[in-house]
């Protein structure tokens, strides 16, 4: 899968990894709002790439392009050189999984059926197996139970197996998060704001977590507002502001980069015009769409 | 060239009762996302009651000015029963999950019908034979109340038949829908009903008696339809038990077609379905008896493929 | 009802006077005129008598764990909410005892003190219910009694529920009847509300082999107590039908979570199948597979129909789902009326519909006959009710089995965020299809089946009326679980038939008791814990209880 095409020469040069990941003039209009404009990225093997920005400043959308979840007006996302349809399956087939901001996992099931759902693109029991309890249908079951159990394992909450996921605290729930989308057996981790509202404990248990899972061969893309998190952990920073890259680089070149500094002081100053209603439609229109669900 | 001419005459007459009660539909769901699937029991109600106004106060009377009094007591019966219906078994279960106010819907649907069916001559159901006003059994087709100068012959126009119930029926089409445009933006209630449709939850902040407006919406909604109960009942001369099935479907999907929450959209909807209908009976493989598969099958293609109708909903996240 | 100040203290004792009322109304003369099983005489209960007997001696217990001997008991049993449930139903079924004394005799004048006094120890029982606070309870079906102690209840639970279906066959007054399941609904929602239930589940969760076999053995053994009775089996053999059916929506409904408001098209996809291939004279298609080729094909026929009806879920869900399915329903009916010749192809003979459809014949076993089995007579109706049942042990397989599985796991998963399963891999469409698909295949085999049962077909039976029924079945009994819907089905296909006095109002009931249900319990009488909290999803409380379980089932 790896070979089908071969990775442009330029970011080979420049970093020691593979470039797994690599996100090319990715570009998402609503009607005549821009809300990315012509973002690329490239992710290599092992490294954590943080995305930071003002309120606004297309993020998520950006995450909701490489996703599938929204379909990008232009450009093109390829992991390990093959463009990947933007429809969300494909992708978690392809290796990569995501985090959400807002918490999404399936609150009415147990921390480790939401674990096994994860597994759901991994495992191919069919319905008829399924009623027959064919021999499939049992290997794949206690394998998926096991390597459920093994992840909560990992993120440390194996003692919460059988809670539902509402009734864990909050700082499980982002974990649990984490273990699902880990269930798929990604390459690449997205994780939206994967510290939002966390005591610093839980931000730093939070960051020995990612830096686990950066060591244990994964590419992690991080968007956070936590810029003492983003620094110590990141490899790379990409600064974005309204829907365009505006720096990037290490954490020391972002840091020290005016511009970068601007942008969140300037945006505190004009701020009513600087809000784009692009991120007011994802807020508003996620809670409508869980609403629906019955 | 005539007989398309007649068939659009045809079409806009039964897409006006389409209007009439898509409206109901459009108004609610534009205000609390809810699809009242009972709103077609509300046109039916309208009609009988109707009917009862007749046979209570001038039975055998068919001069012209029992019109307005039959119209009164049509809205009145519908507005009745839908004030009650919203406050009984929709208002609980505001913040249920969607599951429930369209279960909720079906029972209300098959209780009302039922409710007429077997209780028009017997209000006391099974507890005695009482029957006040001699009023005739619902099991089957009730004959509707004449008025003269409405349900007298028909005119012809070069060869294209105008019935005089149909011109009645565009006619308070007409008048409904002048009049709801003046309500909803010229009044003060009305301009409070689009507050609450944009964001209730800020509309309550800002002093605005939310229930009354819901309730008031359910109340327009069924006066139109009780409006749309004596044309249909003047137009087809008799009315039963089970007329609001059908016509509250065709008149949903009237209100899907233009875009639900949007009222001129039921209103156009209307009319562009009841000329799609008959020019489908004239034009389409299966002619009569397949109308309403056509009807249906429309329904679903506007479900599946334009959610947002042709005019552009409110709201499309039900899609 | 909360606001009122609690007091516990007042409760015990109001508990106890009230549900003594209640046994003692039971020895009471309830009427002065020998009607309903004759409720005149004192000190020789009969019928309603004896079901107001057996709410109080429920209430007993209750209000001996709310104050007295069995107080310990109130750890693990919530009295207060189980003494609401069963005084109200005491005094809804005092009341609607009074309307019926009304009604066949002519006045209220002939209801003797026995109503009365149960109607007031029914509200002195739910006032002392709502006095007590309700209380977190742990879970009681941790609580495990020694096997065969166990194993006795199972086989006396049975061994109950046969004969309350027996008794319940038997009964030919209709309001004995209303009143008999009345009670019954009430004493099992009192069951459920007070965690009763809960401990019943648990032991037959212990001895899920036992509880299946003698589940079993009493199905089977249903025909032949029936001292070849045709009529009691009809209805059962048109309970299973509508069983089966309802459990086929249950997968669209309960387990994959979406709407079918025509879901009787694909019985009647199945029915018209099964006729058409049939021996029937009016049969219009030539060729007369065996009948189990017939009913794979039924089977087909309805899933290929379910893949299309169930398409549209790639673009539409909710209400408008609800419609577009409604809106398939009737296009079914319709088409099948107008495939007769005239106004379409020849297929189904329009109104008139396929009729004398022959019996089936199993390989020189023909259904139409009755057989002499051990003895007893089995007549035709027992012959179908041993088909059905194998029928409806298959859908249970495939419903239970498709439940506890990956695939069951996406559906739950899609129910509760489906944006958030699709970005987690789940395949969300293929998901729904397969319900809609597979659900439809089972109604379809079901329909084959009932061609010939009823002996005839025609579109008539298939209006939107049969598939609000379905989805009541669905509802009332409880999504999402088999034994809720086997309940809900029974409910609405068994009283109808027994209630042929009652045949005009049925339906007017039917729609009231929608109503009722949907603000009073809509999780259905059976509720499955996760829809549970799915419709209360405030309910912290619930959520708690629903965490013991799983702890439980961990263990």
């Amino acid at each position: 899968m790896s070979t089908a095409t071969v990775t442009p020469s330029d970011a080979e040069a420049s970093g020691e990894g593979k470039v797994i990941l690599d996100a090319r003039n990715v570009t998402m209009r609503f009607g005549g709002l821009v809300a990315v404009g012509d973002v690329s990225m490239e992710v290599r093997e092992g490294e954590i790439v943080g995305l930071i920005g003002p309120n606004g400043a297309g993020k998520t959308t950006f995450f909701n392009c490489l996703t599938g979840m929204y379909k990008p007006t232009e450009g093109q996302v390829s992991l390990f050189g093959t463009t990947i349809p933007p429809k969300p399956r494909a992708v978690v087939k392809a290796g990569m999984a995501r985090t959400f901001q807002n918490i999404r996992l399936f609150s009415n099931m147990t921390a480790l059926e939401n674990v096994m759902v994860g597994r759901f693109c991994r495992t191919s029991s069919g319905a008829f197996t399924s009623i027959i309890r064919g021999p499939k249908f049992r290997r794949e079951e206690a394998e998926t139970t096991a390597r459920a159990h093994e992840l909560l394992k990992y993120v440390g909450l194996e003692a919460s197996a059988h809670l539902l996921a509402r009734n864990m605290p909050y700082g499980d729930q982002r974990r649990l998060e984490i273990a699902r989308a880990l269930a798929t057996d990604p390459k690449v981790l997205l994780l939206d704001e994967p510290t939002a509202g966390m005591n610093p404990k839980e931000t730093e248990q939070a960051m020995a977590l990612i830096f686990k899972i950066r060591d244990s061969g994964l590419a992690v893309v991080v968007i956070e507002h936590d810029m003492r998190f983003i620094f110590n952990l990141c490899d790379r920073v990409l600064c974005l502001v309204r829907g365009e890259v505006l720096v990037e680089g290490t954490p020391g070149e972002v840091q020290s980069d005016h511009r970068v500094i601007e942008a969140y002081i300037g945006a505190a100053d004009d701020e009513d015009e600087e809000v784009e209603p692009l991120e007011v439609t994802t807020a508003f229109s996620e809670p409508d769409h869980e609403e629906e669900g019955r | 060239m005539e007989l398309v001419a007649q068939q659009i005459v045809n079409g806009l007459t039964i897409g006006s009762l389409y209007a009439l009660i898509a409206v109901g539909y459009t108004v609610v769901y534009g205000i609390i996302q809810l699809i009242n699937f009972a709103h077609g029991e509300i046109f039916m109600i309208g009609a009988f009651g109707a009917l009862s106004t007749s046979l209570i106060l001038f039975p055998g009377q068919t001069a012209l000015w029992t019109l307005p009094l039959i119209l009164i007591g049509a809205v009145a019966a519908a507005v009745a029963v839908a004030v009650v219906m919203e406050r009984i078994a929709y208002r609980p279960l505001r913040n249920a999950p969607r599951l429930a106010p369209l279960i909720t819907a079906i029972g209300i649907s098959v209780f009302l019908q039922e409710l007429v069916r077997v209780g028009y001559n017997d209000p006391t159901l099974f507890i005695s034979d009482a029957n006040p006003f001699d009023f005739p059994s619902a099991k089957q087709k009730v004959v509707f109340p004449r008025v003269d100068g409405i349900s007298g012959e028909s005119f012809d126009l070069g060869g294209i038949i105008l019935q005089r119930p149909a011109i009645f029926t565009v006619a308070c089409l007409a008048i409904s829908a002048i009049w709801l445009w003046y309500y909803i933006n010229r009044t003060r209630s009305g301009r409070a009903m689009q507050a609450v449709s944009q964001d209730p939850d800020t509309a309550r902040l800002m002093g605005i008696n939310v229930d009354r407006i819901i309730v008031t919406a359910f109340a327009i909604g069924a006066a139109l339809a009780a409006v749309a109960g004596v044309a249909y009942g003047l137009q087809t001369t008799n009315i039963n038990f089970k007329m609001g099935f059908i016509y509250g479907l065709k008149a949903f999907t009237a209100a899907v077609l233009g875009g639900i929450g949007n009222i001129q959209g039921a209103v156009v909807g209307g009319l562009v379905l009841g000329i799609l209908e008959s020019i489908a009976i004239q034009y389409f493989p299966g002619g009569s008896p397949w109308k309403d598969i056509w009807a249906f099958s429309i329904l679903i293609l506007v479900l599946v493929f334009r959610p947002q109708g042709i005019m552009g909903a409110k709201v499309v996240d039900r899609a | 009802m909360s606001k009122l100040s609690h007091n516990p203290r007042l409760a015990g004792p109001l508990a106890l006077a009230g549900s003594v009322l209640l046994i003692v109304s039971g020895l009471l003369s309830w009427s002065y005129e020998p009607i309903l099983g004759d409720i005149s005489v004192r000190f020789w209960p009969v019928t309603l008598q004896v079901y107001a007997i057996v709410m109080g001696v429920i209430a007993l217990l209750l209000a001996l764990v709310a104050a007295g001997p069995l107080g310990r008991w109130s750890q693990h049993i919530d009295p207060a909410r189980g003494l609401r449930t069963m005084g109200v139903t005491a005094a809804i079924f005092a009341v609607t005892t009074l309307v019926a004394i009304t009604h066949q005799t002519g006045g209220l004048i002939n209801a003797n003190e026995g109503v009365w006094i149960a109607l007031v120890g029914g509200l002195l029982i739910a006032a002392a219910g709502y006095l007590r606070p309700e209380t977190k309870v742990l879970d009681p079906a941790e609580i495990a009694l020694p096997a065969w102690l166990e194993i006795i209840v199972i086989a006396l639970l049975v061994g109950l529920g046969l004969y309350t279906a027996q008794y319940a066959l038997k009964q030919t007054d209709p309001w004995v009847l209303v009143l008999l399941v009345g009670m019954l609904i009430g004493v099992t929602l009192t069951a459920t509300r007070s965690n009763m239930a809960s401990w019943v589940g648990g032991v037959t969760m212990r001895h899920q082999r036992v509880f299946l076999l003698a589940t079993f053995v009493v199905v089977l053994a249903f025909p032949f107590t029936q001292g070849g009775s045709e009529a009691n089996l009809n209805i059962a053999g048109n309970v299973l039908i509508f069983a089966a059916t309802a459990l086929g929506l249950n997968i669209v409904v309960g387990l994959a979570g979406l709407l079918d408001l025509g879901y009787i098209a694909f019985l009647g996809a199945g029915a018209y199948v099964g006729a058409t291939m049939s021996y029937s004279a009016f049969a219009t298609i030539g060729w007369k597979p065996p009948f189990l080729v017939v009913m794979l094909i039924g089977g087909l026929v309805s899933s290929i129909l379910g893949l299309i009806i169930g398409s549209p879920t790639l673009r539409v869900s909710g209400d408008y789902l609800a419609i577009v399915t409604l809106a398939f329903g009737e296009i079914f009916r319709l088409a099948m009326f107008n495939l007769d010749g005239q106004s379409g192809p020849m297929i189904t003979r329009g109104s008139n519909g396929i009729n004398a459809i022959p019996d089936l014949n199993f390989f020189g076993f023909n259904f139409g006959q009755t057989h002499n089995i051990l003895g007893i007579d089995i007549p035709r109706a027992g012959n179908y009710y041993f088909v059905l049942i194998a029928l409806i042990v298959f859908v249970i397989i495939v419903f239970t089995h498709l439940n506890n599985s990956r695939i069951g796991r996406g559906w739950v998963a899609i129910r509760e965020d489906e944006r958030a399963a699709e970005a987690m891999g789940v395949n969300v469409f293929g998901l729904k299809i397969l319900a809609f698909a597979g659900g439809a295949s089972l109604a379809g085999m079901a329909g084959t089946v009932k061609a010939h049962m009823d002996q005839a077909v025609s579109p008539d039976s298939y209006i939107f009326l049969e598939s609000a029924f379905l989805l009541a079945a669905v509802v009332l009994g409880g999504m999402g679980t088999v034994g809720g819907v086997l309940i809900g089905a029974a409910i609405l296909k068994f009283l109808p038939e027994k209630l042929r006095f009652l045949d005009d109002y049925r339906l007017l009931m039917f729609g009231l008791v929608l109503v009722v249900m949907m603000r009073v319990r809509p999780e259905g009488l059976i509720a499955s814990k996760r829809r549970q909290l799915e419709f209360h999803d405030d309910d912290e409380e619930l959520a708690e209880t629903v965490v013991i379980d799983e702890l439980e089932a961990a263990k």
